[in-house]
């Protein structure tokens, strides 16, 4: 049975007057423990499909089943990544990591043995009583990151999670997000607007076109990881993603 | 030379030129010493009344203590829920936005019709001065939240009463203190005026009194008393907020 199964999902809004078109007839399927990339230009609905799947928002028609069950609200199977500003300003990185466990009523004892123990995977030892405003961009998207796993989610909804980081703690965000993902098995959905960085994570990269959202096309990547981005295999997927993505940039320009 | 400048406490220059300007009006003449006390004269209420001040200052600081804490115990519940639910939040804005601009003092009067003279309509005054800043500025707190911070709480399930006491209270409470500031503040006026009226003890009601004896140098101590206690009062706050606000990025003492 697919983790993900989403049929003909189409998502409309009202705005003032008009009705808004978010997403139109989009059909995907994950299988356990795949790692799916969202790849679109802004605007495209990737973050609204990721809002859907983790139950934040209904959609308007179609069927949405995560792990065989029909979406009502939040629940227990998902956990999201934010995109910047996810973690309470005025919780520590302990306690940050234990919100989640706290709001499904674990003990105090049993949250602070989960949350360290994820602290240390994260590699954060060290910084559990830190706030996050005395942590760099890239130690807050790992606090994030064990938040968003010490309740074993069967799916790990990421929305542009590196957006903000530069390039090199970007790659190396990156690769401790590989080295967690492959010690557990999670399935993941990651939303990003980078090509290459859909082409290092992802066993497939679903291309998306702007306005209203649609899937254009899903492009499997098989190269081992880590994956060499200087190699001639990744290069020319990374094209082939390119060019998708522009002929959509060219038609919504017309 | 700029670095010694800057180690010089010089905000308390003008407070001695202040006091310098004084002292020379009084050996001046100008008015009748019986009506211009010297800072010498009042110094030595200071020394010889010293009881006195206690007392009623004692008895300001109660009723203004009683009074905001009140005030703080109520406004900050009701803030929280009226951010918090916007249904709430449509019923009594109106309520709020009307009430709020009533001026405390306006209602000593009414205070003293209902409750007498006594501790009761001065404590009711200082409540209802103190309630509305701290009320919008909980309210304002509440609503500032970013929107993140509630989705990752919907995502995990998160109680009422954890978004709450875990998130919103947090959220707000720079926003609380800055209200509660602007209450001690409203609070220490209130109480000066309700005394000169509704109870007979107070620095306030200390204040009329020597006007009625001729005593203008027990006004001018009352006076520096009224307003060494606000400064000391804003100060206490600021401290807790530094305290309690430690997560808060960039603060770094502000004014």
């Amino acid at each position: 049975m697919s983790l993900i199964d989403v049929r003909h999902l189409s998502k409309t809004y009202a705005r003032r007057a008009e009705t808004v078109t978010a997403l139109r007839d989009v059909t995907l399927k994950a299988e356990p423990g795949e790692f799916l990339c969202l790849l679109g230009v802004s605007g495209c609905g990737k973050s609204t499909l990721l809002k859907i799947l983790a139950g934040l928002e209904p959609h308007s028609e179609g069927t949405v089943l995560v792990d065989g069950r029909h979406l009502q609200g939040p629940h227990a199977d998902a956990a999201v990544v934010f995109q910047e500003h996810g973690l309470f300003p005025w919780m520590t990185t302990r306690r940050n990591v234990e919100f989640n466990l706290k709001a499904r009523g674990t003990g105090a004892r049993e949250r602070r043995r989960v949350a360290e123990a994820m602290i240390e995977t994260v590699g954060l030892s060290g910084f559990s009583e830190k706030y996050p405003h005395e942590l760099s961009g890239g130690m807050r998207q790992r606090v994030g990151i064990a938040r968003a796993l010490t309740t074993n989610p069967k799916l790990l909804l990421m929305d542009e999670p590196f957006g903000a980081l530069d390039a090199q703690t970007r790659s190396a965000m990156q690769g401790e997000l590989l080295r967690l993902w492959q010690a557990r098995r999670t399935t993941v959905l990651f939303v990003t607007h980078s090509v290459s960085e859909a082409i290092v994570l992802a066993d497939r990269v679903v291309v998306m076109t702007p306005r209203p959202g649609r899937i254009r096309t899903i492009i499997p990547v098989d190269l081992p990881r880590p994956r060499d981005t200087t190699a001639p295999a990744f290069n020319a997927l990374v094209r082939r993603a390119l060019a998708e993505l522009h002929d959509d940039l060219a038609e919504a320009a017309q | 030379m700029a670095r010694l400048l800057r180690r010089v406490p010089i905000g308390i220059l003008p407070l001695l030129a202040l006091l310098a300007a004084w002292e020379l009006a009084a050996r001046a003449g100008i008015y009748s010493a019986a009506l211009f006390p010297s800072p010498m004269e009042v110094w030595s209420v200071f020394t010889d009344e010293g009881p006195l001040l206690l007392r009623h200052t004692l008895a300001s600081l109660t009723r203004v203590v009683v009074g905001v804490s009140l005030a703080f115990v109520t406004a900050v519940p009701l803030g929280l829920l009226i951010g918090r639910y916007r249904t709430l939040e449509r019923l009594l804005d109106g309520t709020v936005q009307i009430f709020r601009c009533f001026p405390a003092i306006a209602l000593i009067p009414l205070a003293i019709l209902f409750f007498g003279i006594g501790e009761k309509p001065a404590i009711m005054l200082i409540w209802f001065a103190a309630f509305w800043p701290l009320l919008i500025s909980t309210i304002f707190g509440v609503k500032s939240v970013e929107r993140t911070l509630l989705s990752v709480a919907q995502v995990a399930r998160a109680s009422d009463r954890l978004v709450l006491l875990d998130i919103l209270l947090p959220n707000a409470l720079p926003s609380i203190i800055t209200g509660l500031r602007l209450a001690a503040g409203t609070g220490w006026l209130t109480v000066v005026t309700a005394e000169m009226m509704a109870v007979r003890s107070g620095l306030g009601y200390m204040i009329l009194y020597a006007q009625q004896i001729f005593r203008p140098d027990e006004i001018v101590a009352g006076i520096i008393i009224i307003g060494v206690v606000g400064l000391a009062f804003d100060q206490l706050i600021r401290v807790a907020r530094d305290r309690l606000c430690r997560w808060q990025e960039g603060l770094v003492a502000a004014p």
